[in-house]
């Protein structure tokens, strides 16, 4: 994983590393284990993407076949060309850009005040975020709502897009990231006469690279799988983002009847950026669910 | 740091309490301050935009442009209503944005609490009373020119407390609908067409083979509804006054669809993972289902190959009679919307007689004037059994709260198969009692 | 944080400005977390005590306070409303007493194989555990009714061993229920079928999970274990070799390392995963509005979903609110709960922590 865990993990492979040579039947019996669990993690991706590309007789009838008869490109013909799924897409796209360049943004200034400034009632933030992490999403989903519609933003892209800036789990990323690197550079910035906002923006925020790119990734996951806040702050056809516009679609809202190539196209193709970012920055992701979920 | 989660602990509930006293104090404030006043469409508009929405008073009227927010069956519907909008808007010069909806009851609701709802939108009897008493329809039933036209017991669906809501849309009773091969191959004829219930349970069976059921229908009140009316009852009284639901004709009536479903001669469209009774019909896994006319537009759509034929509901053994539920869809018009006089003539244009002929030809619906049916009737002599339905149909209930039951209802009737029909009806009737009060 | 009185005093120079620039920096997010966050508590508490009826702002002036009469809607009088939330409690409950457990010990078996002395194919093994957990579960679900469905890939897995599966998304049977009737016990005890509790009978309380619901839970269970294995490989990874050496030369077999070396040295981070388990679950809403939306039979209907459907599609605005709050209440309890434990024990792993992903590596 990471090069903190590497060190430790060196231990108990010593000892394996001696016995390296036979292959006993017990790693036998336990790589059988994991082949079988990773055939019932994979399979179903598998099949999804397979469907996508069947006729719909061919994928009631021979659900686990793997060989698509004949291949059909109807079911993605028809969402690319034909619906409304581009501009679903389109709507995330900008959702997530936007949540990300935001969140990058605040969630730095926010985390560099904390770790850095002095002021009154810093701790009083400090706690406040803390105590408002804890607060489930969920249950403030109809009332989030109500107060989007209170301040005038409701069924706007704005209004979609800021709910995503309250970000404590951000904050504190950010945070905990500056306080584990010296003060010395910013410090010198400072007394040579630099303000603090410039410190902020060309000594700092370079520095935060690393700290930036996984809150640029955790916000992409967060905004792209998000489907709460699409439901309630919006109802426009306009602003009907990827996993509210499946969502419906799977669920028969719009009339589709079952169209099981149709519906696992649609979820083949929007799981494929999240895909792509997974496995481009798959070490990182990994580590950061380590951390993010512990919170 | 670790020893300090204690105390942030401590801050933080100081700061939730203390913030919780401020924001307090100020609860209005977000609405005057931070809210600029909902930038409602009229903004470009006359003065007469600056009158209070009513729900009865005078009319708003501006230039608006208006909204129509319906839950489409298809493209067909979609299509068809973009192209009566247009029309309307080159007569009267006022745009107009049609919008199918994705999630019809929570769109509608968000748009009322949001005051910026669609102008125009598609209300079914079930949600008329719930919306009439929140204040948010227009009551302007009273104002069409046509009024005397529309069929009498549609008017009463769209009546609550004395006031004409809205105009009825169109109607749609359920009738019987045979798959012509399926029945050939079994070696059947039109002298076989079901006239009672044992005629039905009959052919059933004789169609029921391999894949091929030989009745499927949605498991829910609003179709096997239709074999109570036939028996002679319903959930409640016509005028709804009075809760019916565990008549013994009820009882009889879910008795014999389950010992259809007993011997596997009917199939609930969901146990063979279809969504309704039309999708099993057209990939032929039944050869009869009951629906009402608005699966012609989906044969058009998605089987046009498959041939068949609507043939009216057969009658019940106890009474001798036929019965089927009657559906229909009204034009609402929005207590808040800024050009209610705009959007009462685009209804009046949309409801007028050659415009529903326009929509039957489209998507199949009925025409909801008297004027129209001898019309449709001609235009499509193999769709009469639909309109002729009229004359013994009943409706759902419509009470507040009434769709609330019928879900639920509907939640025990998908199990009808293993389930004590009295049982199920007796607690319809407690929930329908409460609803009366 | 705790050093930052002593260093304020060294340099005071260069400190000018601070307070306001400070504010100003951190303005956005609190911003957006009071607007977003906090106000939304306060909306859910005032409409739970309201008449709001869905036309307008519910702080418009023309709703009044109604005391607890939501509350004594959905709790008492026999009626649908509290019918179906004693429904939504009960599968809620049923979600959480199961698929916690089971993705705990799933993802805490997965990461002691994926840790474990297999050296080859160890990160291909992690990344296919843990990818369903980076996919939207609106995707899954797709997926999930496909392979569930009636005449579907589960089903046909099913038949090759002699089992005729259920029809997984329309069956409102309780699996305990069906297991009962399985053994012969068709009929409920009159006792348990003519009483309950929030209109719901202890017959049905007791049946488990409809089929229905079965599905989501195992949905939940495939995109979570992922991202709780990961947390137990960083902790089995933070475990002292040593321990484990010790014991290997006492000649203890593996499974006595695991059991009495291991895993009382894992008491954090179960604890841990268990309490995010629960939070998350009493969560449980996208899976229902992708799919069931509470059917069949009322046994998908969970708190969250309840509390919106009460007010956005059957009107009842008041009551779907107090739901909400309800729920706000139930999971506040929890996770102050979990923070309790947290605060007493000083090698419970905590927020801090988890700068080890974003060290410059």
């Amino acid at each position: 994983m990471s090069a903190v865990a590497v060190p430790r993990i060196a231990a108990p492979a010593r000892s394996s590393r001696k016995r390296r040579g036979r292959f006993s039947p017990t790693q036998g019996a336990l790589y059988a284990v994991l082949a079988i669990i990773a055939v019932v993690y994979i399979s179903p991706f598998l099949i999804q993407v397979v469907t996508s590309v069947k006729t719909e007789p061919d994928a009631a009838t021979n659900p686990m076949s793997m060989i698509p008869n004949p291949v059909s490109f109807a079911a993605l013909n028809k969402l690319l060309l034909n619906s409304d799924f581009p501009h679903w897409f389109l709507i995330s796209a900008v959702v997530s850009v936007c949540v990300m360049l935001g969140r990058v943004l605040f969630d730095s200034a926010a985390g560099y005040a904390l770790a850095r400034l002095h002021f009154r009632g810093r701790n009083l933030v400090f706690g406040a975020l803390i105590g408002i992490m804890a607060v489930p999403g969920v249950a403030l989903l109809i009332p989030r709502f109500l107060v989007l519609r209170q301040v005038g933003l409701y069924d706007t892209l704005p209004g979609i897009i800021l709910p995503f800036f309250a970000d404590a789990a951000g904050v504190f990323i950010m945070k905990n990231f500056f306080e584990g690197i010296p003060v010395a550079v910013e410090e010198s910035a400072r007394v040579d006469g630099a303000n603090i906002f410039r410190t902020y923006w060309s000594v700092v925020l370079p520095m935060a690279r690393p700290a930036l790119v996984t809150i640029l990734i955790m916000s992409f996951q967060g905004s792209w799988n998000e489907l709460q806040q699409f439901i309630v702050s919006a109802q426009r056809p306009e602003l009907i983002n990827l996993t509210k516009g499946v969502a419906l679609l799977i669920s028969g809202q719009l009339g589709q009847g079952t169209q099981y190539p149709l519906k696992l196209a649609a979820a083949t193709l929007m799981t494929i950026p999240v895909a792509i970012i997974f496995f481009i920055f798959q070490k990182r992701i990994m580590n950061n669910a380590t951390g993010a979920v512990k919170e | 740091m670790r020893k300090n989660l204690g105390k942030v602990w401590g801050a933080a509930a100081i700061t939730l309490a203390v913030t919780l006293a401020l924001a307090g104090c100020s609860k209005t404030t977000p609405s005057t301050t931070t809210a600029p006043p909902a930038p409602a469409p009229s903004t470009t508009a006359a003065p007469t935009t600056t009158a209070a929405p009513t729900t009865t008073g005078a009319p708003t009227s501006s230039a608006a442009p208006l909204t129509i927010l319906f839950g489409s069956s298809g493209d067909a519907e979609t299509n068809a209503i973009k192209a009566a909008a247009a029309a309307w808007t080159a007569k009267s010069g006022i745009p107009v944005t049609v919008t199918p909806a994705t999630n019809m009851d929570q769109e509608l609701a968000q748009g009322f609490a949001s005051g910026k709802p669609a102008d125009v939108f598609y209300i079914s009897p079930g949600a008329l009373a719930a919306n009439a008493d929140a204040g948010n329809l227009w009551a302007y039933g009273d104002m069409l020119p046509n009024k005397a036209d529309f069929y009498p017991a549609l008017v009463a669906d769209y009546t609550y407390k004395g006031k004409f809501y809205a105009a009825p849309k169109d109607y749609g009773t359920l009738q019987l609908i045979i798959n012509d091969d399926l029945w050939s191959k079994a070696g059947l004829t039109a002298a076989d067409y079901p006239k009672t219930w044992d005629d039905l349970h009959n052919v059933a069976k004789k169609l029921t083979s391999g894949n091929v059921t030989g009745l499927v229908i949605g498991g829910q009140y609003e179709r096997l509804g239709a074999f109570m009316v036939a028996n002679g009852s319903n959930l409640m009284s016509v005028d709804q006054t009075k809760v019916t639901a565990t008549d013994q004709s009820n009882v009889d009536a879910l008795n014999f669809a389950k010992s259809m479903l007993a011997d596997g001669s009917m199939k609930f469209a969901a146990d063979i993972s279809t969504g309704w009774g039309g999708e099993a019909f057209i990939k032929q896994l039944c050869a009869m289902t009951i629906e009402g006319n608005w699966i012609s537009g989906a044969m058009k759509a998605d089987a046009p190959n498959v041939k068949f034929t609507v043939v009216p509901m057969p009658a019940s053994p106890t009474t001798g009679k036929q019965g089927t539920l009657e559906f229909s869809n009204g034009w609402g018009i929005a207590a808040d919307s800024p050009n209610q006089q705009g959007a009462l003539s685009l209804v009046e244009f949309l409801t007028t007689t050659e415009q529903q002929i326009a929509f039957a030809k489209a998507f199949g619906p009925t025409p909801s004037l008297q004027s129209g049916t001898a019309q449709f009737n001609s235009e499509f002599p193999a769709m009469k059994p639909f309109a002729d339905g009229v004359a013994y149909a009943q409706g759902v209930p419509t009470i507040k709260g009434a769709s609330t039951v019928l879900g639920d209802l509907n939640n025990q009737l998908a199990q009808l198969a293993k389930s004590d029909p009295a049982a199920i009806l007796a607690s319809t009737q407690t929930e329908l009692q409460a609803l009366l009060g | 944080m705790a050093m930052a009185p002593a260093r304020r005093t060294t340099r005071g120079g260069i400190r000018k400005g601070e307070a306001l620039s400070g504010w100003i920096l951190s303005a956005p997010v609190l911003i957006a977390l009071f607007v977003f966050l906090f106000l939304p508590i306060l909306m859910t508490a005032w409409v739970s005590v309201s008449d709001y009826n869905g036309h307008g702002s519910p702080l418009s002036g023309k709703f009044s306070f109604v005391g607890a009469d939501n509350y004594v809607a959905i709790t008492s009088g026999g009626g649908l409303q509290e019918k179906i939330f004693g429904w939504s409690l009960r599968n809620t409950l049923w979600y959480v007493v199961l698929v916690v457990p089971i993705v705990t010990a799933l993802s805490l078996f997965l990461a002691v194989i994926v840790n474990g002395r297999v050296l080859r194919g160890r990160g291909f093994f992690r990344t296919a555990f843990y990818f369903p957990s980076v996919t939207s579960s609106v995707a899954i679900i797709a997926l999930w009714m496909f392979l569930f469905n009636a005449s579907g890939v589960v089903n046909k897995m099913l038949s090759w061993i002699g089992i005729h599966g259920p029809v997984w998304f329309n069956d409102p049977q309780g699996i305990f229920t069906a297991l009962l009737s399985g053994l012969g016990l068709k009929e409920a005890p009159a006792a348990l079928a003519n009483h309950g509790f929030l209109g719901v009978s202890w017959w049905s309380w007791i049946g488990g999970p409809s089929w229905a619901m079965t599905a989501l839970m195992l949905q939940a269970i495939f995109c979570t274990s992922g991202t709780f294995m990961l947390l137990f490989i960083a902790g089995l990874q933070n475990l002292s070799p040593e321990v484990d050496e010790a014991a290997i030369v006492d000649g203890a077999t593996a499974w006595q390392r695991f059991w009495h070396v291991t895993l009382p040295q894992l008491k954090p981070v179960l604890f841990t995963v268990v309490t995010l388990g629960i939070i998350g679950a009493w969560q449980m809403f996208d899976q229902v509005f992708s799919s069931t939306k509470g059917g069949p039979g009322n046994t998908t209907y969970t708190l969250a979903y309840r509390a919106y459907s009460a007010s956005m599609i059957d009107g009842y605005w008041g009551q779907g609110m107090a739901v909400a709050f309800i729920l706000f209440g139930i999971i506040i309890l929890f996770t102050i709960l979990q923070r309790f434990w947290l605060r007493d024990r000083p090698d419970m792993p905590r927020p801090p922590k988890k700068t080890k992903g974003v060290v410059p590596s």
